[in-house]
């Protein structure tokens, strides 16, 4: 396999970037998420989830959805992980300067056998299911505009249902904060 | 001869690689090529308008307030760059004791990244754009958000409080002027039908009775949302009036308080490239990209108008600097929510109406109404509101 | 017209006007560019200390007589005078040290107000930067010793003053010197008129 790979890496070099353009952000995904969740100091926990959004931005990107992963970084590392730190820095000032992470004691061993427990489930249900048996569309990039069309249109219930939760939200947001303004 | 000056950049590259692959260099090797060269060429424009105007701002400012500015380096002091790099290479590189060394090291580059990444998808000329991409727009703002994590970054490590405050500071005038920014973007994209940055251009090609361009800034719905589009990259890149997180008096320099030496230089750099970067896109959206105003003056190549116009916005915008004084932190975000937001809704409300009212004459109307009296009555009561009246006190007498 | 947002526009009028008059209006710009075009200073403006020579040599046209009472009231004790002695070690009114320490000096002018004899006054040069901070900052004697002419370029008036005195002064003493010498001869005159008359009696 070795040999292979290195006789692609001669003749086909786009191929094996193309291949690891995905394997490699996914990686880092993983990686940065579980780092995220172990890490004692929050804001390393934060800054460690923001690099997981943005390699699952990459991610999307490598596989040909452009438009969800530009969505992805624009939305939750812009907004989304500054309102995580916001948060945090608001609420729980004393856990910002600690160090190290949650492995000790049995407790997070436990609960890794069981988390990789379940992963291995899972694989199994997902490798032995007739989905997995049936091959793989062939991958569509869908301009933008098709993809606004199909939001306007096949999907314009669901567009609207969203603004009016999101907009419920901004304004419940804006009362709660302006509560204290009477004396 | 005018095609050929035009097509300088591409047919240089392209002898280039033509060169190098009659010497039997592989094909893949000429694509990495091809794509560093262009980078390369990008970021090392970007980064000499960078030193010019860092000397240029210093000069308009000081011709703008009767006095000389820098003119001992050079002639006219046009050296002043090179002082300045070697002052801040060989300055000493502190970092506080207890601060997180890795997140302070890291902010610096963060920032820089996203700064120099959304060089990419701007059409420097026709048919000079690095990346053809679909969605270019939202690219540019995706990318953006980078530079949000960055002066966080930059200020929590730093284990102060004046730089947290900067950074929550910068962060929360960041968001909120990413908002009206956005929409007004998107007003030219909704005309256009696309989010491309080429087709965009394309859409303000032509020129109506023979000689007026159809810049989208010339037309009602375009110059209000031209504005506000201004307004917003003049507070995405932190500048005057909108640099409360960077000022001085108010809390040293804020997020950037505890770096020194190259870091510092970075972050500046950051910023003036940022700000470049964001000139670009607004004269790509409103002014025409690379387009001549005049038929007549199609003579002049296209990238030289691309860089011309991206001159005259700086310029515009080292003026708006010598002129107003610095926002308070909530009248920044008063404005942005309670003004510019419902502005930029008018503006999109009407391009709509002027797109479907035929673009004809009373389309015009249509349009300017429908941005002009909002902007009345959103502006006479929003500097009323500001207006000074006697203090009420709510615990005392 | 008050549209909102007008004031903003007649700002960015008046920085623009401000900003293409710098160019064609040449009264706008005040700066003086430093090293070509020094500033012209008042004609009272001071810098240091320095000791003034009438005539054209400067050991013999001194006027300081080293009575040291400079030295004693200098607040921050910079000046330092060692009197010159003869063969026999006897004092001369002259002094062979005379040191002004500029970098401790602060211009108060205290030495010039005390000085009975006019000796010592401020002069007007400030460019005496240099690289050692301690020996090149100590001038002496022949450094400090100016003509009387130098003192008049630089303050004029109270140049005229002080000659004027000083000519007043020299003139009264010739005066007195000449009454003097004009009572004694009247006295030589009378003593030599006195033995006469008893001679012409007897």
């Amino acid at each position: 396999m070795m040999c292979e790979f290195l006789k692609t890496c001669c003749t086909d070099p786009m191929k094996i970037i193309g291949e690891w353009l995905v394997l490699l952000p996914a990686i880092v995904l993983l990686l940065a998420a579980a780092a995220s969740v172990v890490m004692r100091n929050l804001i390393h926990a934060a800054l460690c989830l923001t690099l997981s959004f943005i390699a699952l931005g990459i991610v999307f990107i490598a596989l040909g959805a452009e438009f969800v992963g530009f969505v992805q970084l624009l939305v939750y590392v812009g907004a989304v992980a500054m309102i995580l730190v916001f948060a945090i820095l608001l609420t729980r000032p004393e856990q910002l300067t600690k160090s190290g992470t949650l492995f000790s004691g049995l407790g997070p061993a436990g609960g890794a056998l069981a988390g990789f427990a379940s992963l291995v489930v899972l694989l199994a249900f997902i490798f032995t299911s007739p989905v997995a048996k049936k091959p793989l569309p062939a991958p569509v990039s869908a301009p933008v505009a098709a993809i606004g069309e199909a939001l306007m249109g096949d999907y314009v219930v669901a567009l609207l249902l969203i603004g009016v939760l999101l907009t419920a939200a901004l304004v419940g947001a804006a009362v709660l904060a302006m509560e204290d303004k009477k004396p | 001869m005018i095609t050929l000056l035009e097509r300088a950049p591409i047919e240089i590259k392209t002898w280039f690689l033509n060169l190098l692959g009659s010497f039997g260099v592989p094909e893949w090797i000429l694509a990495v090529l091809s794509a560093g060269i262009i980078i390369g060429t990008i970021i090392g424009v970007f980064l000499g308008l960078f030193a010019l105007m860092s000397v240029m701002e210093r000069k308009i400012l000081a011709r703008a307030q009767n006095r000389y500015g820098p003119n001992r380096v050079g002639p006219f002091g046009l050296f002043q760059p090179v002082a300045d790099g070697i002052k801040m290479i060989t300055k000493e590189d502190l970092v506080p004791r207890t601060a997180d060394k890795i997140v302070h090291f890291l902010a610096p580059v963060t920032m820089m990244i996203p700064a120099l990444m959304v060089l990419a998808i701007l059409p420097y000329g026709r048919d000079m754009v690095p990346a053809e991409l679909d969605s270019g727009i939202l690219y540019f703002f995706a990318v953006g958000a980078g530079t949000e994590v960055a002066v966080f970054m930059a200020g929590w490590s730093s284990n102060n409080k004046y730089s947290v405050l900067g950074a929550m500071r910068a962060i929360a005038q960041m968001i909120s002027y990413e908002l009206p920014l956005v929409i007004s973007a998107i007003v030219t994209a909704m005309i256009a039908g696309s989010l491309s940055p080429s087709a965009i251009v394309a859409a303000q090609g032509g020129f109506a009775l023979g000689f007026v361009p159809q810049w989208f800034a010339l037309t009602p719905w375009g110059f209000a949302a031209g504005l506000i589009f201004y307004i917003g990259a003049l507070a995405e890149s932190n500048r005057s009036p909108f640099d409360l997180p960077e000022g001085e008096s108010e809390l040293v320099a804020g997020h950037l308080t505890e770096y020194s030496g190259f870091k510092y230089a970075t972050f500046f750099m950051a910023e003036y490239v940022g700000m470049f970067a964001v000139c670009g896109l607004f004269v790509t959206l409103f002014l025409g990209g690379w387009q001549a105003p005049l038929p007549f003056l199609e003579i002049i190549p296209s990238w030289c108008w691309f860089i011309g116009k991206i001159c005259f916005v700086a310029f515009t915008m080292v003026w708006v600097r010598a002129t107003l004084p610095r926002l308070r932190i909530d009248h920044m975000l008063g404005f942005a929510w309670k003004f510019l937001l419902p502005m930029s809704f008018a503006a999109f409300l009407s391009a709509a109406c002027w797109h479907y009212a035929g673009r004809g004459p009373l389309a015009w109307l249509l349009s300017l109404a429908i941005v002009g009296i909002p902007y009345l009555i959103l502006g006479t009561s929003f500097t009323k509101r500001f207006a000074v009246s006697r203090r009420t006190y709510r615990f005392s007498e | 017209m008050n549209f909102p947002g007008s004031g903003i526009v007649k700002g960015l009028a008046v920085t623009a006007r401000n900003f293409l008059g710098s160019y064609f209006e040449k009264d706008r710009l005040t700066t003086e560019q430093y090293p070509e075009e020094r500033p012209t200073l008042p004609e009272n403006s001071r810098s240091f200390p320095f000791l003034i020579y009438d005539g054209t040599d400067p050991d013999a046209g001194m006027r300081c007589v080293a009575c040291k009472i400079c030295e004693k009231e200098c607040p921050p004790q910079c000046i330092f005078i060692i009197q010159d002695r003869d063969e026999a070690g006897k004092a001369l009114k002259r002094p062979k040290v005379f040191d002004i320490d500029i970098s401790v000096c602060m211009s108060c002018q205290i030495c010039v107000e005390v000085c009975p004899f006019d000796s010592i006054r401020m002069d007007q040069e400030y460019e005496m930067s240099s690289f050692d901070r301690f020996d090149a900052l100590l001038i002496k004697k022949p450094q400090l010793l100016k003509s009387n002419a130098y003192y008049q370029k630089i303050h004029p008036t109270e140049a005229a003053e002080t000659d004027a005195r000083l000519e007043a002064d020299r003139k009264k003493k010739e005066a007195a010197a000449a009454a003097k010498a004009a009572a004694a001869k009247k006295a030589a005159d009378e003593k030599a008129a006195k033995p006469a008359t008893p001679e012409a009696a007897a």
